[in-house]
């Protein structure tokens, strides 16, 4: 397994320097961390009565517990997104290139970059529900609960990073892929992000009980505000497991069709 | 393996709608030297390079670069070839020192061979005080050099530089060109260098190809190139008394006249060069011919390019309209 060596070295440093540029740019993280944590405060703060009082909402100590699973999807979303710009901006400036014409591994080219997504991914999981946890938001399902959310955020990072590179190697322009962030957006606002699916109606209801954002979401809250199953974690792992496999594989595929136009 | 750094047989690449950027090209490049791809912008000179440097896939011919065939075995050019592209980008967010050892990592040395490597190579580009700033406040000089030491991270057999001085300031270029040289002299490293300026391959190339519109229009070392052009021009411009015409009559019996060339005197083409010169001088005196100012003119590698193309090269400085 010698040949496995140099890739897994590749991979490491080049998320090393995937993370390293993000960390020393507050733009590409400041955004991730900023807006979730600002609408998981606006909204505890505006609906904090709302469990108990306006029906459709599931039985929960605090509307912050409620709120953390979709901070941390919102969170993963932005990140994957900047991460896929950053990607295209490599394509665009040149250090694509440069790894392209050296004998560094094609598989590393890309797992370097999911690499730094899953690793930033988590980081901000860990980072909101400790944030959360200050102002007295708690895990209901405790250790596990915290791993099975991490795990579905470690995924889902993995499936917004496959469609980031995607997109990137698809249109090789950084303003391309950051230009495609108010859709994901918006698919984040037709999913139960935010508010239960239960309190929704009409065909929003539909669109938000047809998104797989939805189950994320819901099998991440369940180990926070309490209910879960293993049914339910499993669903949710096996949902972000599928995102992830059909975005990585279409960034693998699309990784090779950029090299043999090219190369 | 041949003692060719790179050979080419009619290589074409076709862009989507028919255009060829490189529409056949056939050329050898022995190694050891430093070799000048002259060319105007969009001539084929990047397409060249990026076929070269296994970035791009030629649509029909053979390239063997460093001894092995770019399309068959792209992987072994990779391991031999150094390539520093026209404005790539380097991460303004790492340090000079980081993005070495990096590129150490994704060439498969070791951990300690890179930053051995990294330390050598920031003290011969002259970057150590700079090694541990982010590369954003680097100038542009800098990062050209950081460019060039990232490309030698593995001591490559050739190196590809394309545009390496493109929107250089004078001082940096040179400094630049020094690099290249001691490169090229020190370590026996093949350059093969792309350049619109005539100045740089004039001074850096030991051998040059003019590429346009996607053809080889003129190959050899620069001397013989100009010296395909013609002979220097000797100007003579008349005074005190003396005409223009006299100037000719004399001039005549060195070689070819130029008419025109010249106002208030006369030009010819001297064969004999610049020893030829103080006969033409003698000549002028025993005729009694007078004369205000003498002038001898080496032919350039715009005239070469004119010669070829039928147009100036832009960067030249007879050619800034």
């Amino acid at each position: 397994m010698t040949a496995a060596i140099p890739v897994i070295r590749q991979t490491a440093a080049l998320a090393w320097r995937s993370i390293v540029t993000t960390i020393r740019l507050p733009q590409a993280w400041f955004p991730a961390l900023f807006f979730p944590l600002v609408l998981m405060a606006i909204f505890t703060a505006s609906f904090g009565g709302a469990p108990g009082t306006i029906p459709g909402f599931p039985p929960m100590r605090s509307f912050l517990d409620f709120a953390v699973s979709g901070a941390i999807i919102q969170g993963v979303l932005i990140g994957g997104t900047s991460a896929g710009a950053a990607f295209a901006t490599d394509i665009e400036g040149g250090f694509f290139d440069r790894l392209v014409a050296s004998p560094t591994s094609r598989t590393s080219i890309l797992t370097g970059r999911l690499g730094a997504s899953i690793a930033l991914g988590v980081g901000q999981a860990l980072l909101f529900i400790a944030i959360a946890a200050i102002f007295g938001a708690r895990v209901d399902g405790g250790l596990i609960g915290i791993i099975v959310v991490v795990v579905i955020a470690t995924l889902f990072a993995a499936a917004v990073g496959g469609l980031g590179i995607f997109l990137a190697l698809r249109t090789g322009s950084g303003e391309a892929v950051q230009g495609m962030f108010p859709l994901f957006f918006a698919l984040l606002f037709f999913s139960s992000a935010f508010f239960p699916l239960d309190t929704m109606v009409g065909w929003y209801h539909d669109v938000a009980a047809l998104n797989p954002i939805t189950y994320l979401v819901e099998s991440m809250r369940r180990e926070i505000i309490g209910g879960a199953t293993i049914w339910t974690a499993l669903t949710g792992i096996g949902i972000a497991l599928g995102l992830a496999l059909i975005t990585v594989g279409a960034s693998a595929l699309a990784l090779r069709r950029r090299l043999r136009v090219s190369a | 393996m041949s003692d060719q750094a790179v050979e080419t047989r009619d290589l074409v690449r076709e862009y989507k709608g028919g255009v060829k950027a490189v529409d056949g090209v056939s050329l050898t490049v022995e190694s050891g030297g430093i070799f000048g791809f002259l060319g105007p912008n969009g001539a084929g000179k990047s397409t060249m390079v990026r076929m070269l440097t296994t970035l791009l896939r030629p649509t029909s011919g053979t390239a063997i670069v460093a001894g092995h065939d770019v399309m068959k075995e792209p992987g072994v050019v990779r391991r031999r070839i150094g390539v520093a592209l026209q404005d790539a980008a380097i991460d303004p967010y790492m340090t000079g020192r980081e993005l070495l050892r990096l590129q150490g990592v994704l060439h498969g040395m070791k951990r300690a061979d890179c930053r051995a490597r990294a330390d050598v190579l920031l003290g011969r580009v002259d970057l150590e005080n700079a090694a541990d700033r982010r590369v954003g406040t680097y100038s542009g000089g800098m990062r050209r050099r950081l460019d060039l030491a990232l490309s030698l991270v593995h001591e490559p057999v050739v190196l590809f530089l394309d545009e390496p001085t493109t929107g250089l300031d004078p001082v940096s270029r040179v400094t630049l060109w020094d690099e290249v040289r001691r490169l090229n002299v020190e370590h026996g490293t093949t350059v093969f260098l792309t350049t619109q300026y005539l100045e740089e391959a004039d001074q850096l190339a030991d051998r040059v190809a003019i590429i346009d519109g996607g053809l080889i229009v003129a190959d050899g070392t620069p001397k013989a190139l100009k010296a395909r052009i013609g002979y220097p021009l000797l100007s003579v411009v008349a005074a005190d008394g003396s005409t223009p015409d006299d100037v000719a009559r004399v001039l005549s019996g060195f070689g070819e006249m130029v008419p025109g060339a010249r106002d208030g005197g006369a030009a010819v083409r001297l064969p004999g060069g610049s020893t030829a010169m103080a006969d033409a001088v003698r000549a002028l005196d025993d005729a009694g011919v007078r004369f205000a100012e003498i002038d001898l003119a080496e032919p350039t590698l715009d005239d070469v390019f004119l010669a070829s193309t039928g147009r100036h090269l832009a960067g030249s400085d007879d050619a800034t309209v």
